[in-house]
């Protein structure tokens, strides 16, 4: 706690005419040597206003403000530099050795936080001014309503620090993770790691403070570069100022207890595409791989980045709604069942196959072939592209729908993927997110979305892509839903201001310059920008709707092992042979397993048919994995032979207008 | 001393004799000049050498804790009795400590507030209202009320001598309590109080030079001594109610400018040591030159500490006493 015989006075209001107090705001000077700096908060108290009473409530008649130091001036009373170059003979090492210290003022601008009472609205009285106390912090950031209610909604973010005092900060989760507003979007310069692991510390301080009656909460982060997500599991190397920090937040500094890891293969379908590799880890790493169905859905992420037109979307659609997991007659006498990429291809050959067999015509069921080549060359392309991620063949792995775990965070690594393939599974995972909190089914009732590198998803310029989109709609919408998104990005600037504008909490960490110089920081004043262009690691820049400045905190290092330590740590495995990933797996299944079991059932069988294999046994889990293997490798359709993907030779020359 | 200051209950006796007959006034004079030598031919008696000689400063002495001492005076007639004028005034002095970090802060201070009048010449209503009101009063001579002007200037000197007694009040009690390596420097002559000018840390330090010591050869090496140097030490004779040694030392070169530009005469106890301390004390003082006194247009001759008590005590003078904007305005147009 705020020592209270340290809440002396620590300076008082002044105003002139030309610098008059105003209900917005004041000014006040203190001694030269004062713990006052730019983001302190302030108590004036106007003469007569009494103290404050034990237990910080409540106090006698009187206006009370509050407010947070903007900007500070130092000046002496020196009239003009001249007078100094006199004094000193014009050599500056005198000046030093002037046997009296001119007399100096530092005068100080605070934003008004808050007027008690708060009608009628007046100027700020020429009053004494304190340092805030504990009480003073949660007053003047309107945090009393949500921490002191019955049912309290705070979550700590950080230590309010000035004047060696300092005072926990809490946001309130009702304008967190809605309804009344949410998101939350951070901004920073990169390689400070101060955006990811305030993320990480905050998503901690939710699972622990979240309450219960507000119901269940999960966290999904898209680990999009390096391996900043993968050891949320493992406890990190924390000082003795962090733990005293989640003390005095009271917060457990522990690393997350439910972490669940999902990510794609590689292109070889059976070693993960994923920095979390070591063999201790591995095990807890669950594949992400989807098929044709999953991929058609989101078809338009794929068409859109360049060329979609309504006539492929309208090919698109009539393939998932007519073709796709249903018998279907190709028009030329071929029946074919469309489950799996392969018998899309074998869809499209005969198509054109059929096509050419009748002679010259283009269409095909009122579709151009053109369309239904670009349509084919997309599908291919993303099959290509983001091999492992999309499987030629089978049934995917997904994310547990509907069984999402209170106060679990799911982490998608998607850090090697194409940037494609990027955008499909983002697309996919928040869009399944937004149909199952709809539904009411997913598991939970509030999941927090995070995304850094958001000024690549959702960019203030350039085409309006599906994921921006869909990312505008969250931002706009979710909070409704339960759907929160938690984006970070270097530059805030960059990303769409209705995705930035819609997130109720706004988060800075150390800032370029040339950023801070861009219209959306001109409500700073010149003071607090310099602060923002050098705040050290751990210190940021909130704000809140309940906080009507912009307030600084401090928070401990999240009790999570860094990415970059964990990679030294656990040292990712070199990818294994074909056969020996495969044993690996299925004795990560059944430990009873040894691999020359394996290596001997999957010797000479396509990897496609092992493969396939492979994923029905994670499916299925099933008592004896060895044997349901071997009965599912055994049971599958002979294997085809190695594809090679083949031009299709136009019918006939195609004409200069293509439909 | 020490004391709230006076001035919480000054609008109380001010309405109170107006509100008893005395006509309203707004009326401040020029400046509340400090105090002026007298102009005449004092003389003096050489204590160093046979001849007034010039000596250069010596470096190296800087006490380690010093305080200077300072005074003002504010005054403006508030009330007219007939033609008997009724003066609101403001007395005070403080004393500055400045130790090792060289910042100065007030170590003493007191302040008096004044009605200044004749009592006899006021009517029977206003005197009333005026004794009533508690403040304290200095009597005009009776042969000082008639035309104003001569009124005015009696007023200005009960209001100078106020401020000098503020002054010797305040500096006997600082000096009684001075530290044995503490110097203080008073602003102005010592000479009037015998505590001070006897004590061996004690200085006094002139601004205005119309006293003339010197004549002839003697007055014009006292005039023209260059930068950095002193005259040799001399018992000033003259009204001087307290002996003290005296010395002048200049702090800016003249040229350019006049005789007595950065020219500074100190006043010390008359002691042979002070002859001894002389240049050592005035490289001190010399020292004390910077930083500059400005804006204060006698900057050329104030010591920055002085300035800086002088400040101070305006800082805390009611806004009254200074004219305000359109202050000379006919009253019922305001």
């Amino acid at each position: 706690m705020i020592d209270r015989a340290l809440s002396g006075p620590v300076g008082r209001v002044v105003a002139t005419e030309l610098k008059p107090t105003t209900p917005h705001q004041f000014h006040f000077w203190t001694v030269t040597e004062t713990g006052i700096g730019i983001g302190a908060i302030v108590r004036v108290e106007a003469p007569g206003s009494g103290n404050l009473e034990a237990g910080g409530g409540t106090r006698a008649a009187g206006r009370v403000v509050y407010g947070v130091v903007t900007e500070g001036l130092a000046y002496s009373d020196l009239p003009t530099p001249l007078h100094d170059v006199v004094g000193a003979e014009g050599d500056p090492a005198r000046a030093a050795e002037a046997p009296t210290v001119r007399q100096e003022i530092r005068l100080w601008t605070a934003a008004v936080l808050r007027q008690i009472p708060e009608e009628p609205l007046q100027p700020v009285p020429l009053g004494e001014v304190f340092l805030a106390t504990d009480a003073d912090v949660a007053q003047a950031l309107r945090m009393d309503g949500y921490l002191r209610s019955a049912a309290p909604t705070a979550i700590p973010i950080g230590l309010y620090t000035a004047g060696g005092l300092e005072a926990p900060v809490y946001l309130d989760a009702e304008f967190l993770l809605g309804p009344e507003a949410a998101h939350l979007n951070i901004s920073g310069v990169s390689g400070l790691a101060t955006k990811t692991s305030a993320v990480e510390f905050l998503v901690a301080s939710i699972f622990q403070h979240f309450p219960r009656h507000k119901g269940r909460v999960a966290a999904v982060c898209f680990n999009v570069k390096g391996p900043d997500l993968c050891f949320l599991d493992r406890p990190g190397t924390l000082e003795e100022e962090d733990r005293r920090r989640y003390q005095r937040l009271g917060v457990e500094a522990r690393p997350f207890e439910r972490v669940r890891y999902f990510a794609p293969y590689k292109a070889d379908g059976v070693n993960l595409n994923t920095l979390r590799t070591h063999p201790d880890l591995v095990g807890e790493v669950q594949p992400l791989v989807w098929g044709l169905r999953e991929v058609l859905d989101f078809a338009e992420v794929l068409l859109n980045r360049d060329d979609i037109d309504a006539k492929a979307d309208a090919f698109i659609d009539f393939l998932a709604d007519r073709v796709l997991d249903r018998p279907f007659e190709d028009g030329f006498g071929g029946e074919h069942r469309v489950e799996t990429f392969a018998d899309l291809d074998r869809l499209f050959r005969a198509i054109f196959d059929g096509l050419e067999a009748l002679g010259r015509s283009d269409m095909w069921r009122t579709h151009h072939v053109a369309t239904i080549r670009k349509v084919r060359n997309r599908l291919s392309n993303i099959s290509t592209r983001c091999k492992g991620l999309v499987t030629d063949d089978g049934p995917s792995h997904d994310l547990p729908w509907g069984a999402f775990e209170d106060r679990t965070v799911y982490v998608i690594d998607v850090a090697n993927v194409d940037p494609l393939g990027q955008d499909l599974v983002f697309a996919r995972v928040v869009s399944r997110l937004r149909e199952h909190l709809e539904r009411r089914d997913l598991g939970v009732d509030t999941v927090i979305v995070f995304v850094d590198e958001l000024n690549k998803y959702a960019p203030a310029d350039g085409p309006e892509t599906y994921v921006k989109k869909m990312l505008l709609d969250l931002s706009e919408r979710g909070r409704y839903l339960g759907l929160v998104l938690f984006g970070a990005e270097q530059f805030r600037s960059q990303v769409h201001r209705r995705v930035v504008g819609n997130a109720g909490t706004q988060v800075f960490g150390r800032m370029d310059m040339d950023e801070l110089a861009t219209p959306g920081y001109q409500v700073l004043s010149p003071a607090t920008k310099i602060k923002l262009a050098t705040l050290p690691v751990g210190e940021l820049m909130v704000r809140h709707p309940h906080f009507t400045q912009p307030i600084f905190v401090r928070f401990p290092r999240p009790a999570v092992l860094r990415g970059r330590d964990g990679v030294e740590r656990f040292p990712p495995a070199a990818d294994l042979p074909f056969e020996e990933a495969v044993a690996r797996q299925l004795a990560q299944l059944d430990r009873r397993i040894r691999p020359n079991q394996v290596k001997d059932l999957i010797a000479d069988r396509p990897p496609e048919d092992v493969r396939r294999a492979l994923g029905a046994v994670r499916r299925a889990r099933p008592d004896d994995v060895l044997a349901y293997f071997r009965k599912v490798l055994g049971a599958r359709i002979p294997a085809e032979p190695a594809r090679s993907r083949e031009g299709v030779p136009p019918l006939t020359p195609i004409s200069d207008e293509p439909y | 001393m020490g004391a709230p200051h006076p001035v919480s209950a000054a609008r109380s006796w001010v309405e109170a004799v107006v509100a008893a007959g005395a006509a309203p006034a707004r009326y401040v004079p020029d400046a509340s000049l400090g105090r002026v030598d007298e102009a005449a031919v004092a003389g003096a008696e050489l204590v160093e050498g046979v001849e007034l000689e010039i000596h250069p400063l010596v470096d190296g002495f800087r006490p380690e804790a010093a305080a200077f001492l300072d005074g003002i005076q504010h005054w403006r007639v508030v009330a007219y009795d007939g033609v008997t004028p009724v003066v609101r005034a403001l007395v005070a002095a403080a004393v500055r400590h400045r130790g090792r970090d060289r910042r100065l802060v007030t170590a003493l201070e007191a302040s008096r507030e004044l009605a200044v009048t004749r009592l006899a010449g006021l009517s029977p209503a206003v005197r009333g209202a005026l004794e009533r009101a508690g403040v304290e009063i200095l009597e005009l001579a009776e042969a000082d009320l008639g035309q104003p002007g001569r009124t005015l200037e009696a007023a200005r000197r009960a209001v100078e001598g106020a401020r000098v007694e503020a002054e010797r009040e305040v500096g006997e009690r600082y000096a009684a309590g001075l530290a044995p390596d503490e110097w203080l420097v008073v602003d102005g002559v010592l000479s009037e109080s015998a505590r001070l000018a006897r004590h061996p840390r004690v200085l006094g330090v002139v601004k205005s030079h119309s006293a003339q010591y010197f004549e002839g050869p003697a007055l014009a090496r006292a005039l023209r001594l260059p930068p950095r140097h002193r005259t040799s030490v001399f018992r000033p004779r003259g009204r001087a109610r307290h002996e003290v040694y005296s010395w002048y030392l200049r702090l800016w070169p003249w040229e350019g400018n006049d005789l007595l530009y950065g020219l500074l005469r100190i006043e010390t106890r008359a002691h042979p040591d002070a002859v001894e301390a002389a240049s050592r004390v005035g490289g001190w003082l010399y020292a004390e030159r910077a930083p500059l006194a400005t804006p204060d247009a006698r900057w050329d001759r104030l010591l920055y500490p002085i300035h800086d008590v002088e400040t101070y005590l305006n800082a805390r003078v009611p806004r009254e006493f200074f004219p305000a904007a359109g202050s000379r305005l006919p009253a019922s147009r305001l």
